[in-house]
């Protein structure tokens, strides 16, 4: 008990280590990281399962951010300027405000000892060539080997990350990745100045389909590859004013139209699906076979259970034996397909009946394209009378808010490995 | 006469009983409302956005509040009442109650440009990270499971912008957020929660 406690305590608070005199980087670590990273650096803390891409697994020294050769470790620097910098677009915040110098580097430490590897290994930064300016002509250049080495056949001709196998991408974990849209530099996780392009080439991304570069193409050839791809930035909505934003909107919806499912799925993580329509365990971490298949189990006081239903394609189970119609008449007025009635909450269908057209189509094209997986959840159950009453006598009349009560295990049909996450 | 009134008074006090356990077994009429009335409100709460004069910041700020509609924000963003929460008049004012077992109770922040109790002396940066990764600009970081930020961590950069130009449109509300009470019985880990929030009050701005 005692021990949970104390996992939970590292979750729920995260102080500031203010008052240290000597920093202690296991404590840190738990404090800091332990919640997506994991207790032990696998990469499965508590909010893991939710996020994408995927918190990284330390214990398997596979890093993609490094000034080290493909294959090889990080620095001690590159671990330092992740931590430091944050990787931009994913839940790795930049932690400059938060930690000291010493901290991180304390952090630093503390991540080593997770992969074995740092132990045997030295990292060396490698010696790069300098830097190429930006002109017209290194540009062409650029465009030229872009071509060469078929960058487009992930990052698409238009280098908006969606090349014809975009969708096939898998990183060393079997997990599907995606190929950076390279006109939004903004979102570089590694940092979007020319030589950071220029290193991720030189280095490949160790663990995800990049591979380095070097051997395809000369160093001078990706320079001006990296020159290429920093030309490609747009404008960034922030820039933008009057006339431009609208048009950028439409052309938005416009792209979005040729690919529903990704805009789906887009669609389906800014609601937050996932959150509710997957089970957690009882250290909270998600059950990821089970993401989307339901199964998470609600009391709300004081109209009864529900347990979330299971989205996936499965015929007898989830989504497959709907109709599109259904399945948008459910989203937008919580009214089944028999008929019945869902009350306006947990599933919040009040909100949703306000999706525009195209996105509720995306998400019903994103939902038919999850792989089945068989979960039959349970029905609804009203609470007993006396429940009840006493439930609405205390909302209605003493004024109490209506507790909402959620429950970690998996309440449908499908069995499910009694092993937490971070113990796998 | 007497034998009658007894009885008068039995039966009178009977039927109020009834009465009383039949009306609360009949409010709220969820199932009596149709559909429409329950989504009406969610979609209309919010300013008026056509008053802004830059057809730009209009634009984003309409889609923020499209973004903020789907992401059910308002949903817990609001000080709940029997009826629901009351997007009328607390619109993103925060004060909702939100427990997990074992994760505690946490009470919603106040999301309106209020400058003394709300996000008004936020800066984007910072509402940027806490909506990434829970991370408030005084460090603590907002546990996953009731504010579901990894859930919300995908939105595009540029979606996260537009709705901070839309809550910076929204009327601020002066609604201070109490710290929760740590001795509530659902808070699983009252230690670990008074040395998170042994400053005065979460919500209000740090000094930077």
């Amino acid at each position: 008990m005692i021990k949970r406690l104390a996992a939970v305590a590292a979750f729920v608070a995260v102080p500031l280590l203010t008052h240290a005199q000597t920093i202690d980087g296991p404590a840190l670590y738990q404090q800091r990281c332990a919640a997506c990273h994991g207790k032990a650096g696998r990469g499965d803390g508590p909010f893991a399962g939710l996020l994408d891409p995927r918190p990284r697994d330390l214990t398997s020294g596979r890093y993609k951010f490094r000034s080290t050769d493909t294959g090889s470790l990080p620095t001690d620097d590159d671990l330092a300027a992740s931590i430091t910098n944050g990787l931009h677009g994913t839940a790795m915040p930049s932690w400059k405000r938060f930690l000291s110098p010493e901290q991180v580097s304390a952090l630093v430490s503390q991540v080593k000892t997770f992969s074995p590897r740092f132990g045997s290994e030295q990292p060396k930064a490698i010696a790069i060539s300098a830097e190429l300016p930006s002109s017209p002509q290194s540009v062409d250049a650029g465009r030229a080997v872009y071509e060469k080495l078929k960058c487009g056949a992930c990052h698409g001709t238009d280098a908006r990350g969606a090349g014809a196998i975009a969708r096939e991408l898998k990183d060393d974990w079997g997990r599907a990745t995606v190929a950076t849209n390279l006109s939004e530099p903004w979102a570089f996780r590694g940092g979007s100045t020319v030589r950071d392009i220029f290193l991720r080439f030189r280095t490949g991304m160790n663990g995800t389909p990049m591979p380095s570069f070097l051997g395809a193409a000369t160093e001078p050839e990706l320079w001006q590859l990296a020159v290429y791809i920093k030309s490609l930035g747009r404008k960034p909505l922030w820039e933008m004013a009057g006339q431009e934003v609208s048009s950028f909107y439409a052309e938005q919806a416009k792209s979005a139209q040729s690919d529903p499912v990704r805009h789906g799925e887009y669609i389906a993580q800014i609601t937050g699906c996932a959150f509710c329509h997957s089970p957690f365990r009882e250290d909270s971490t998600m059950i990821d076979e089970l993401k989307y298949a339901g199964g998470q189990r609600f009391d709300v006081v004081p109209f009864g259970t529900f347990v979330s239903y299971n989205l996936t394609s499965d015929k007898q189970t989830g989504l497959g034996g709907w109709t599109d119609d259904q399945i948008k008449t459910f989203v937008t007025s919580g009214v089944r397909r028999d008929g019945s009635r869902m009350i306006p909450f947990p599933m919040p269908w009040p909100n949703f009946a306000n999706m525009k057209p195209q996105d509720l189509d995306a998400l019903v094209a994103f939902l038919r394209s999850l792989p089945p997986v068989a979960n039959r959840i349970p029905l609804p159950q009203s609470p007993n009378i006396v429940s009840y009453l006493t439930g609405k006598f205390s909302m209605l009349i003493l004024h109490k808010d209506p507790p909402l009560w959620t429950y970690p295990g998996n309440a449908g049909a499908a069995a499910v490995a009694a092993s937490s996450g971070s113990s796998r | 006469m007497k034998r009658f009134l007894k009885w008068f008074g039995i039966s009178a006090l009977a039927l109020g009983v009834i009465a009383f356990f039949a009306f609360l077994y009949f409010i709220p009429p969820f199932m009596l409302m149709k559909p429409s009335e329950f989504s009406g409100p969610a979609g209309k709460a919010g300013p008026d956005l056509s008053k802004i004069s830059d057809p730009g910041e209009r634009a984003m700020a309409e889609r923020g509040h499209y973004l903020v509609t789907l992401g059910s924000c308002a949903d817990c963003h609001a000080t709940p009442t029997a009826q629901g929460p009351d997007i009328d008049h607390m619109y993103l004012a925060g004060g909702m109650k939100t427990s997990r077992k074992g994760f505690g109770t946490y009470i919603t922040m106040n999301l309106t440009p209020d400058k003394a109790t709300g996000v008004g002396n936020w800066s984007d940066e910072d509402l940027m990270r806490v909506w990434r990764n829970g991370i408030a600009p005084d460090g603590h970081q907002v546990p996953g499971h009731l504010m579901p930020w990894p859930a919300f961590s995908h939105w595009s950069d540029e979606d996260v912008h537009a709705v901070i130009v839309y809550l910076r449109h929204t009327t601020p509300i002066a609604h201070a957020i109490q710290k929760p009470d740590p001795s509530e019985p659902s808070m699983g880990t009252p230690a670990a929660f008074e040395e998170d929030f042994a400053g005065a009050d979460y919500a209000a701005p740090r000094p930077k």
